[in-house]
Order: C-alpha cells, then sequence, then structure tokens
C-alpha cells in the first residue's frame, strides 16, 4: 500500500493498492522491468505557457533540437527492397532514409547539392533506384555518391568530397529507423537507456504495423503529446475509473513510463475526485469483464471467489492468438492487458502490450507553433517465421475529422477523439491565461517535467555554444 | 457517341498482386497494376518528365516514378506529390474469369 500522508514534495501517492501491488498478484506474472519502480522529485516550479506559444521559443528548438535530437522516421518494413525510400519531414527538416543495399540502410538531408533543392517532393514512403534532382537533372547513386552532373564541363569544382548527398546519422533499433542530423550526434543506444533491455522481453522488431493514422492536432506538439504522458486525465477526459493509481517511472533524461491497470481499478485512489462514481457503489467485478464485449467477446460471468483481471487476460490470450496467428500463452496479465507506455525524448512514445499495442509520434506541423502532426501506429505481433507484410499508408485526418472514421480503430477510435478533444482548448486557454504557467503534480506530470528539463538542456547547450 | 473497344491483355493470373505489366494497346504503353483493390490501367509516361512508370515500383495505391519519385494514384490517376502535378489518363479495366481487359476509345471514335 502507498503511504499517501508522506509530507516529501513527490512522495505521496494516491490512497489503495499499487501497481506494483496489482502487478505481483497477477495470476500471470509479469517480466522483471515493470516490477521495477524508479521516480525521483524533479521540483514543482510552472512550466511557462510561453514553451507552447512563443514563436520565438519554437524557433529555438528548431534551432537546437530537432536538427539535434534522435527521431523515428519510419520501420525497417517500410524499406524492405533496395531503392525503397521514407521521406520523414520535420519543421523545415527533410530527411530521405533509403535501403541502398540489401543490409544497408542510410539517410540524407532531402536537398540537392547544386543548387538546394528537394530531391524528394512527398513525404512517407517511395521509391528510386537513384536520386535525380528535378531542377538540372545532377543525380545521385543511393549511397549518395554523386553520379552524374549534365554539362559536366563547367563544374570543375565539383567532386565527390564536395557534393555528394549530405549523410544524415541513421540506426535502428526495435524496428524502427532512427535519424539525427547532427554528424557528431551521441549513438542512439546512449539515448535509448533501459529500451534495449526491457523490450528484449516485447520486441517491436517482430510487430507489424497494422494501422497507421495521421492527425493534425490543434496544438503545439509538446501539449498534444503531454495529453498522453498521464493518466490522471482519466477520470474526467475519459469518463473511466482506471488511472487514479497509474505508476510513473523516470528511467533517465530520455525514457520515463507509466503503466496503468485495465481490467481492475482502485475506487481508493478516486477517493477525494468529485461525487461518488465508481466508489459508492464501486464497480463489481462482472462490470469489469464486460470489457470483452468491445472485441466481441461474450463476457460469460465471473465465478465466486475469482476475480475479472485475469479472466480479460485468459480471454485475450485466445481471442488475439487465434486472430493474429500468434502463441501468447507465455504473456503476462499485464503486457497482455495493461496501458504501458515508454517515452522516449523529445517526441516518441512505444507500447510493449497486446491489448494496447500503439507506437506514437508527436511532432511540430510544419513551422506552426500552434498545431502539430501525431502519428499513430498500431503494432500487432507477427507470427513467428512470418515476414512482414507491405506496411499500410496512412490514414490522413485534418484537424476537425473524427478518429471514429478510421476503419480498423475500434474501442479506440472515441478513445482518441476525447485525448485530443481537449488540445484546441488547452492552446487558446495557454494565450489568455495572466497566470504565467502550468502547474504539474509532483509524480503524476513529472514525466513531463522531465522532458521539459531535457529540451532545456538541448536548447542551453546550444545556445552557449553560440 | 463515343465507341470503345476491349483488349485483352493479359491472363487472369498474369500480374501478382502488387505487381505490374505494361502493355502496348493501340500504339499506347499502358501500365496495369494488380492493387489489394483490384487492377487499374493509367499510362505508362509520367506526366512531368515523361519517364516509364514500368522501372518504378507500386506501392499500395501508388504508382512510383523512378526518376524524381513523384507518385500517382492509380485509382484516378491524380498526382500526389512533386515535381508531379499532372494526372495521369486512366483507363476502365474488366476481369474475368479468362483474362483481364481494358477499354479504349476504337479508332475511327468521332
Amino acid at each position: 500500500m502507498a503511504d499517501e500522508h508522506d509530507r516529501r514534495p513527490g512522495a505521496a501517492r494516491a490512497p489503495g493498492p499499487t501497481i506494483s501491488d496489482v502487478l505481483a498478484h497477477d495470476r500471470q506474472p509479469p517480466p522483471a522491468p515493470l516490477l521495477e519502480s524508479r521516480y525521483a522529485f524533479l521540483g514543482d516550479e510552472d512550466i511557462p505557457f510561453a514553451r507552447y506559444t512563443c514563436a520565438e521559443f519554437f524557433q529555438r528548438e528548431m534551432r537546437h533540437l530537432w536538427p539535434r535530437a534522435w527521431q523515428w522516421a519510419c520501420r525497417e518494413e517500410h524499406l524492405s527492397d533496395v531503392g525503397d525510400t521514407y521521406v520523414y519531414d520535420v519543421g523545415p527538416y527533410s530527411v530521405i532514409v533509403v535501403r541502398s543495399a540489401e543490409d544497408t540502410v542510410r539517410a540524407f538531408l532531402n536537398s540537392c547539392t547544386h543548387r538546394g533543392t528537394r530531391l524528394l517532393g512527398g513525404e512517407g514512403s517511395g521509391y528510386s533506384p537513384a536520386f535525380t534532382c528535378p531542377f538540372h537533372g545532377w543525380s545521385w547513386a543511393l549511397d549518395g555518391s554523386i553520379r552524374n552532373i549534365p554539362g559536366r564541363w563547367d563544374f570543375p569544382h565539383v567532386s565527390h568530397a564536395t557534393h555528394d548527398l549530405q549523410p544524415v546519422r541513421c540506426e535502428r533499433w526495435g524496428g524502427f529507423v532512427f535519424i539525427n542530423m547532427d554528424p557528431r550526434a551521441r549513438p542512439l543506444a546512449e539515448y535509448l537507456d533501459v529500451l534495449p533491455d526491457h523490450f528484449r522481453h516485447f520486441p517491436l522488431e517482430r510487430r507489424r504495423i497494422r494501422l497507421h493514422v495521421q492527425k493534425i492536432l490543434p496544438a503545439n506538439w509538446k501539449a498534444a503529446q503531454e495529453a498522453f504522458m498521464e493518466a490522471y486525465h482519466n477520470f474526467e477526459t475519459h469518463d473511466s475509473p482506471n488511472g487514479g493509481n497509474t505508476q510513473y517511472d523516470i528511467f533517465g533524461k530520455y525514457v520515463s513510463r507509466f503503466i496503468h491497470n485495465i481490467g481492475n481499478y482502485s475506487p481508493q485512489s478516486l477517493d477525494d475526485y468529485p461525487g461518488d462514481k465508481w466508489r459508492r457503489p464501486p464497480v463489481t467485478e462482472e462490470e469489469l469483464l464486460a470489457f470483452l464485449s468491445v472485441y466481441g467477446i461474450d463476457p460469460g460471468h465471473v465465478p465466486p471467489g475469482e476475480t475479472a483481471r485475469p479472466l480479460i487476460a485468459e480471454a485475450l490470450r485466445g481471442h488475439f492468438g487465434d486472430t493474429l496467428g500468434v502463441d501468447l500463452s507465455a504473456v503476462s496479465d499485464s503486457v497482455m492487458l495493461d496501458s504501458i507506455e515508454y517515452h522516449l525524448f523529445p517526441n516518441m512514445f512505444f507500447f510493449p502490450g497486446i491489448n494496447v499495442p500503439m507506437a506514437y509520434r508527436f511532432r511540430p506541423n510544419g513551422e506552426d507553433v500552434d498545431s502539430s502532426i501525431f502519428d499513430l501506429l498500431l503494432l500487432e505481433p507477427l507470427p513467428e517465421g512470418v515476414e512482414h507484410p507491405e506496411p499500410p499508408e496512412p490514414v490522413r485526418l485534418g484537424v476537425e475529422q473524427s478518429y471514429t472514421e478510421v476503419e480498423g480503430l475500434g474501442w479506440l477510435g472515441p478513445v482518441y477523439d476525447e485525448d485530443t478533444g481537449n488540445l484546441a482548448l488547452q492552446q487558446q486557454g495557454f494565450k489568455t491565461s495572466r497566470k504565467p504557467g502550468l502547474t504539474l503534480g509532483n509524480y503524476q506530470e513529472a514525466r513531463i517535467r522531465r522532458m521539459h528539463m531535457t529540451l532545456d538542456e538541448f536548447l542551453s547547450a546550444a545556445m552557449a555554444k553560440e | 457517341m463515343q465507341r470503345t473497344t476491349l483488349h485483352r491483355v493479359a491472363g487472369a493470373h498474369d500480374v501478382p498482386l502488387g505487381k505490374t505489366l505494361c502493355i502496348e494497346v493501340q500504339g499506347r504503353e499502358i501500365l496495369l497494376c494488380h492493387t489489394a483493390d483490384g487492377y487499374f490501367a493509367v499510362d505508362n509516361f509520367c506526366t512531368h518528365a515523361a519517364e516509364r512508370l514500368s522501372g518504378g515500383k507500386l506501392k499500395g495505391h501508388r504508382i512510383l516514378c523512378p526518376l524524381h519519385g513523384a507518385a500517382f494514384d492509380v485509382r484516378d490517376g491524380c498526382a500526389l506529390s512533386r515535381p508531379a502535378t499532372v494526372a495521369l489518363v486512366t483507363y476502365p479495366v474488366q476481369v474475368d474469369d479468362t483474362g483481364i481487359s481494358i477499354a479504349l476509345a476504337g479508332a475511327g471514335d468521332p
């Protein structure tokens, strides 16, 4: 049980059972990383609203964050054949990722070394057996080496050393292809921190993209992603009893996590929430079991003396095992059910779960401080021995469109509408507030603070060099 | 009234899913594309720099030009990315048990 009366800042927890208590007693126990908890108080100062609204701050991010941060550009299955490309845009920057040889993936700035023209027009997956600039026809091989210059006689000052495509750092982890535009960036592994160790238990390489939804959101990229970094909002935004006792972990500068339970909840954690909802009377085990109906499964009944959580986990093992053709018999109750969300600085999220199997990416929408692009991938396990199929094209949604329009999102459609429904209000509220910044909970919103602290390190280190 | 002629261009199993076949009909090069939503036929030349699209790649519903990477939607011919801005001509496709046919305006049309 948590001690909610501890007065040290950041030490208090919601009343009632903790996530660790629940996981420790799960019928099918979790792998060791899910039993770890790592938290330290990081401060309680407000975060200035200007960080979300001010053009000057946004430009600092454009100069000092995005060109220096590792970020995933695509999945490896986007690059199955030699010549397959993926164009990743962030702010004013554009990067081409290409499978340049059977065993090699490279990345280049998407810019002609003659007069700067963008080489590949569209964003997303494509195919180019070589790169040819549409302006004067200069061309490069897939390894970036310059191949042909029309009117070569006029360019004696041009060589491989000076005019090959400008390389971008490119590394792979978990089936994702990451890029970093800073040639001096430290290796990706240093940023990934605990991720490789934790995800050994849930390899994302052996997942396929079942659905990719790309939506424009009406808020700064940080506000947009912060709507997904805590489950404190579940009660009000989702009208949901889950989330009050969510566990938050901060593993270092770059990686944090939350775990919130599905298939049970803590009525005590909602003790001082408004009204009587879900406490008087509490949700019954039978009502919790009804979650199965979102998958079209007849929930049946909870036998006397049992609880819903292991029954839901077992039913979903059968359901997803059959649907996906994978053996889930050894998967823990927590991984089967829970929302387990790892964040990687600055803008990426990875979920090891089966019921909640997502990856997210949030980035600025072009050079607009007030809007962002949210990429949502559903990554489902791939049967043993099966090769990755061709990934689906993204379903693109405008600001006013609803996630319920997306075929295949199922029960998640209305949930994402709720998650993103506050953003326009928040972005506008930032601007009208006399109070100069937002206030964060010491524990439940600590991941947001950690992200801002690391962002400050990027911005201040770069400014010190200038 | 426009008269169209059906031209048998391939057997029912000649073009695997996700692949294309370049055929010549009435002196025109046409690219037959087999997508998850069926067969579509478009002109084989990119509307930007007249490169043969048969040297490119079909991804989902998009045919990608091998020269500058322009993408077209094979379902309606629309240009999806620069440098192409003009749509490809498309042709109706009919599929039956015996094969795949493309409808073209017949010779001598008014």
